[in-house]
């Protein structure tokens, strides 16, 4: 029996070694970066100071609020198109639509970046399919490419699949009879979806609105790929350019650690999420 | 309005619906085939004037060829290391035997709540320091950051699902923990295994701001090759590759549409 035991006890901590490995990977190649930046956001020329985010406020401040108004610009376009998508697929089945809607999940950012790029771009292929059926004139360039309207929309197409995923998900889960009963009182589409769905899924359609908004403020190859090197930037664009051109690893920590602040509610909701 | 003045407006409405979502989604995407098959394209003429494959041709040889293999090749040491290391964690987490095991699962949730950027910059200063900058080793240390965190998400879930009944069974009857999970829980998690493989490989396959940062200059996987052609307005060679990129994950989508649940899907969002 003591040596039944004794196998085990063995046994036990040979399962938990093995966990090592995986806690180890993350430790170095994610926990160590992420405190290592933290601490050079406040050391430049090896001393303890602030001047990194000095150098932050004077040269990115207005960057920050470009990025801010992007990324809010992108989250009210997903969602003012992702709730009402969502809404109507549950109350009206759609499969084909559904289906297509779900493809840009498996488009990758970097991906979504070059081809938001070429079909976007003033003479892209957008501009060259209007003139074709006659919408603009032959050689029309159109503006929205270039700017923070053009960033929106390819943000908006990469995010609305996983809105769309995440709302149908958890409109389904409302019971028909609160539908029925909607319904009973006359409620048309419009009205089930914000008097009913909305308000009933309000915790999933938070959890959304927080990771959505996250990952648009940390994006970067989507807009690295858009951007035409003049003209405000988004904040990920910054960072890559100050660390990789300038070697300037104290101000691109500094940058950093503005994106750690602006991700926080993200951080909060997932942490929230495991906790559960 | 009449009862069929309404439903005439509902369909057309539906139908407007219909074809928009049709060219939001397509249109990005068309113009990337049209693109990719364009071997003369003046503007401002709104179709190529020259169509053909030499592009995709271009593909099968030199850099991007290179760049395709050095790619799979990470992907797969990538998801073999990821899942290995992802299985004992997952099981315990599953079975509720992990040591801190709160403490543990964040850590593997904290790299998906937190910007990736600013962190792998500041891995591959760590990385020069330990000449694992530039080197394939340096590449897939940074790809198991996301894979870990895919796998042991995807694998608790497998294992969840599988429920301990019948590994009890086998316990009562005297067999080991570790032959319970070789002969139980392994075999019946198989499905979820493989989704996880499929998940973790896509991810290292696709992944650009890591590879980017710690990759270079030596190591080009192929979209940090996309991107390098497409900022040089090599249009067709970065198409090419765009479109070899998504290739796996559309049809995954369209052959295991009925089978992935919604939770896996929404993994596949972060790529």
């Amino acid at each position: 029996m003591s040596l039944a035991t004794e196998a085990h006890r063995w046994e036990r901590w040979a399962w938990v070694l093995a966990t090592l490995p995986a806690v180890a990977v993350l430790g170095v190649a994610f926990g160590l970066p992420l405190l290592q930046s933290l601490v050079a956001s406040f050391v430049r020329e090896g001393r303890v100071t602030l001047e990194n985010y000095a150098i932050v406020a004077r040269l990115y401040g207005r960057d920050v609020l470009y990025t801010l108004g992007v990324a809010g610009a992108g989250v009210t376009l997903t969602f003012g198109a992702g709730i009402h998508l969502a809404g109507y697929l549950r109350l009206r089945a759609w499969p084909w639509v559904e289906f297509l809607l779900k493809v840009p999940l498996f488009v990758p950012f970097v991906v979504t970046g070059h081809a938001m790029r070429v079909f976007l771009q003033p003479s892209g292929t957008l501009a060259l399919a209007l003139s074709a059926v006659g919408l603009v004139p032959s050689g029309a360039r159109l503006g929205i490419g270039e700017g923070w309207l053009g960033l929106v929309l390819a943000l908006t197409w990469k995010h609305l699949a996983l809105v769309v995923l995440l709302l149908v998900g958890a409109f389904r889960g409302v019971d028909d009879s609160y539908l029925e009963a909607a319904q009973g009182f006359g409620a048309g589409i419009l009205r089930q979806i914000w008097a009913v769905l909305v308000p009933m899924s309000a915790t999933s359609l938070a959890l959304a609105t927080v990771l959505t908004l996250t990952s648009m403020l940390a994006s970067f190859s989507i807009p690295l790929l858009m951007s035409r090197g003049s003209g405000p930037q988004m904040l990920m664009v910054d960072l890559y350019y100050r660390f990789g051109q300038h070697g300037d690893f104290g101000v691109a920590s500094a940058l950093g650690v503005v994106s750690y602040v602006m991700a926080s509610g993200a951080v909060y909701a997932y942490l929230r999420s495991v906790a559960r | 309005m009449s009862v069929a003045g309404r439903s005439l407006l509902a369909v057309t409405l539906r139908a407007a619906l219909g074809t928009l979502v049709l060219v939001v989604i397509l249109g990005p995407l068309l113009s990337l085939v049209v693109w990719s098959l364009a071997e003369r394209w003046h503007w401002p003429a709104p179709f190529p004037q020259q169509l053909g494959l030499k592009y995709w041709l271009r593909m099968l040889q030199g850099d991007p060829l290179r760049a395709l293999t050095r790619g799979v090749t990470i992907a797969t040491i990538t998801t073999v290391l990821a899942l290995v290391a992802a299985l004992p964690v997952s099981y315990l987490a599953a079975r509720r035997r992990l040591p801190a095991g709160a403490a543990v699962l964040t850590l593997f949730v904290l790299p998906q709540a937190f910007p990736q950027l600013p962190v792998f910059a500041s891995a591959t200063v760590l990385f020069y320091r330990w000449n694992l900058a530039g080197t394939v080793p340096g590449v897939v240390l940074i790809h198991l950051v996301g894979g870990l965190v895919y796998a042991v998400w995807t694998l608790t879930a497998a294992f969840r699902a599988v429920g301990p009944e019948l590994e009890e069974a086998a316990l009562n009857l005297g067999a080991s923990a570790t032959r319970t999970f070789f002969r139980i829980a392994l075999p019946l998690a198989l499905p979820g295994v493989a989704a996880s493989a499929i998940l973790v490989f896509l991810h290292s396959l696709d992944e650009f701001n890591g590879t980017l940062l710690v990759g270079a200059p030596y190591v080009t996987t192929l979209p940090v090759y996309m991107y390098t052609a497409s900022l040089g307005y090599e249009l067709q060679i970065a198409s090419v590759t765009a479109l070899i990129l998504m290739a796996p994950g559309v049809v995954l989508l369209l052959l295991l549409e009925r089978f992935l649940r919604a939770e896996y899907l929404a993994f596949f969002g972060h790529l």
